[in-house]
């Protein structure tokens, strides 16, 4: 029985442990995606951003991997089984960002826009935008297995910086549209710029979810 | 022992049936609801707490139904604890939150004016007293559980599974003491009408000394096992959305709060040691185990704003406590008419 009672609270804990590690990695790769689309705009598809990209495709993988443990520990062993479904939940919408991440860096490599000089800064600034999205969606969701109360602070953070996203997105597409460049320039340009500002509306979603378990969650 | 006194002693065991599978779902129904413990382990662990709880400390809330109404025939004893069950089963088919004890309570006053007994009204007011005061203990002892938890929780942050971890040990533990406590409480209910009539002579197991009461409790405490395994799964699944909609930790808060009211109502020990000291002290009354858990509900519910409660249901519990008692006493004043003269029975002396 004490034996019982040890190895469930040592389970207990790897899985916390490995819940926090997955969330870190959402930290990780928004901040080197950041990075890389810094380092992309300057320099092309160079051997910094291929780098990168092969950084944020490890830290993908190791979300994963950390991603398959966690919903085998929490199934095998008949952990929290009325939270359970909304934890799986959580971890499969916050993979879909760290996926959207890599498929974004990787969109960048294999087509190589050419984005004029007058676009980077409002690059840039969309890529910070959805990279504190992404990482205020992880605290968020950091703050729900910790401090349930923080939840909805982090929320309005995620809401508020969506939209701004939107905005930058918007005005950079109506930019492109008014210039002189070929329309298949446009095209790519924009659809790229689309790519880019879902990562943010990924996470507004993630958020209206998150909520929802919270308010479940609430004592 | 003649045959005809478990004859008789059938509505009492109808009667603890029917509480095993009503309300042992208060206290291992969140358990199971939310998938934290298998029917059949809770099921196992209520049983064994009921028995004990009965059997060791089911006697003080007894004697308070003794003092209430002496049934010193087996038939009226019989047919006591047959009109409370029916009384219980027409309030449950009419949608009214019932209280076996309030049944019992009316049953035994029928019985009274029936046999021209007089009612001790002193024994009357302390137990109806215990009616208002069991839902409101059992909201106070919710809220303050509430307000302590959760500060606890937000000072300490901690995790969600280890939260988890916690309240799924503390519902086994819930589990096993609300069983206790409702074998201890209920018991009364089931087998305090028959403790005078009852042929039981005491036995030694070991260096133990189990009383013939005893023994009609562990008997009682049986038939309220009976209908834990037997039927209180289903209930279980009736109730299970109202269950599901609580947090596992308000649920773990409810069946505490709860058990600790029908213990205080049951404690001897607690009671001797509280007069002993000149504090002031409960009543041992049995007491429902559904109307705590309303209490408790209400009170987390006010605690946390007054949201999402049913003050309906409030009317509706207010309204069980006065007809309850009624219709019990009413069939039972009729049944009893009916035994004596039909069938010839003896149902006082």
């Amino acid at each position: 029985m004490f034996q019982l009672k040890i190895s469930l609270f040592a389970q207990t804990k790897a899985l916390e442990n490995k819940i926090d590690l997955f969330h870190d990695k959402i930290i990780d790769v928004a901040m080197t995606f950041k990075k890389a689309i810094a380092v992309f705009l300057q320099e092309k598809r160079s051997e910094t951003y291929r780098k990168l990209c092969k950084q944020i495709k490890n830290i993908e993988h190791d979300a994963d991997g950390l991603r398959r443990d966690i919903e085998n520990k929490l199934y095998s062993h008949n952990l929290i089984p009325d939270l359970r479904a909304d934890v799986l939940e959580l971890v499969e919408n916050l993979d879909s960002i760290l996926n959207r991440f890599d498929e974004v860096a990787y969109k960048f490599y294999i087509e190589q826009p050419e984005f004029p000089e007058e676009y980077h800064a409002r690059m840039k600034e969309l890529c910070e935008q959805v990279s504190d999205c992404a990482e205020n969606m992880a605290i968020a969701s950091r703050a729900f297995f910790r401090d349930i109360s923080t939840v909805r602070d982090y929320s309005q953070k995620v809401y508020f910086i969506e939209s701004e996203s939107d905005l930058t997105s918007g005005k950079m597409k109506e930019a492109i549209f008014d210039s002189d460049m070929p329309l298949a320039n446009k095209l790519q340009l924009s659809g790229i710029i689309s790519e880019v500002a879902d990562i943010a509306d990924i996470a507004e979603d993630c958020i209206d979810e998150l909520l929802i378990f919270t308010i479940k969650r609430d004592i | 022992m003649d045959l005809s006194y478990f004859i008789f002693l059938s509505s009492g065991l109808f009667l603890g049936w029917s509480l095993g599978a009503n309300d042992a779902a208060n206290v291992f129904g969140t358990a199971v609801g939310t998938k934290m413990l298998r029917f059949k382990t809770a099921a196992t662990i209520a049983s064994v707490c009921i028995i004990l709880g009965a059997v060791f400390g089911g006697a003080g809330t007894s004697r308070t139904l003794v003092e209430l109404g002496a049934v010193n025939e087996l038939a009226g004893a019989f047919m006591v604890a047959l009109s409370a069950a029916l009384a219980v089963y027409w309030m449950v088919n009419n949608g009214t939150p019932v209280s076996t004890t309030q049944a019992i309570v009316g049953s035994i006053v029928g019985w009274n004016f029936y046999s021209n007994h007089t009612t001790d009204s002193t024994i009357l007011a302390k137990i109806v007293s215990t009616w208002i005061i069991c839902p409101v203990l059992s909201g106070c002892i919710a809220v303050g559980l509430y307000l302590l938890i959760r500060r606890y929780i937000k000072h300490t942050k901690t995790h969600i599974i280890r939260q988890d971890l916690y309240t799924r040990i503390g519902l086994i533990a819930a589990c096993a003491f609300g069983a206790y406590a409702l074998g201890a409480n209920n018991i009364a209910n089931v087998m305090g009408v028959f403790v005078d009539a009852a042929p039981f002579h005491g036995i030694n197991i070991g260096n133990i000394n189990f009383s013939g009461t005893q023994i009609l409790f562990f008997i009682g405490g049986l038939a309220i096992s009976c209908g834990v395994f037997t039927y209180s799964q289903k209930v279980i699944k009736t109730i299970g959305n109202d269950v599901m909609s609580m947090s596992p930790i308000i649920a773990w808060i409810v069946v505490i709060s709860q058990s600790l009211v029908l213990f205080l109502f049951a404690s001897q020990e607690l009671k001797t040691f509280l007069d002993m000291h000149n504090l002031p002290s409960l009543p041992l009354v049995p007491v429902s185990s559904s109307q705590a858990v309303i209490g408790a509900v209400i009170g987390i519910g006010i605690a946390k704003g007054g949201r999402g409660i049913r003050w309906s249901l409030l009317g509706k519990v207010a309204l069980g406590w006065i007809t309850t008692p009624i219709i019990s006493a009413l069939f039972c004043f009729i049944f009893l008419f009916v035994l004596e003269n039909v069938f010839n029975l003896v149902v006082y002396h």
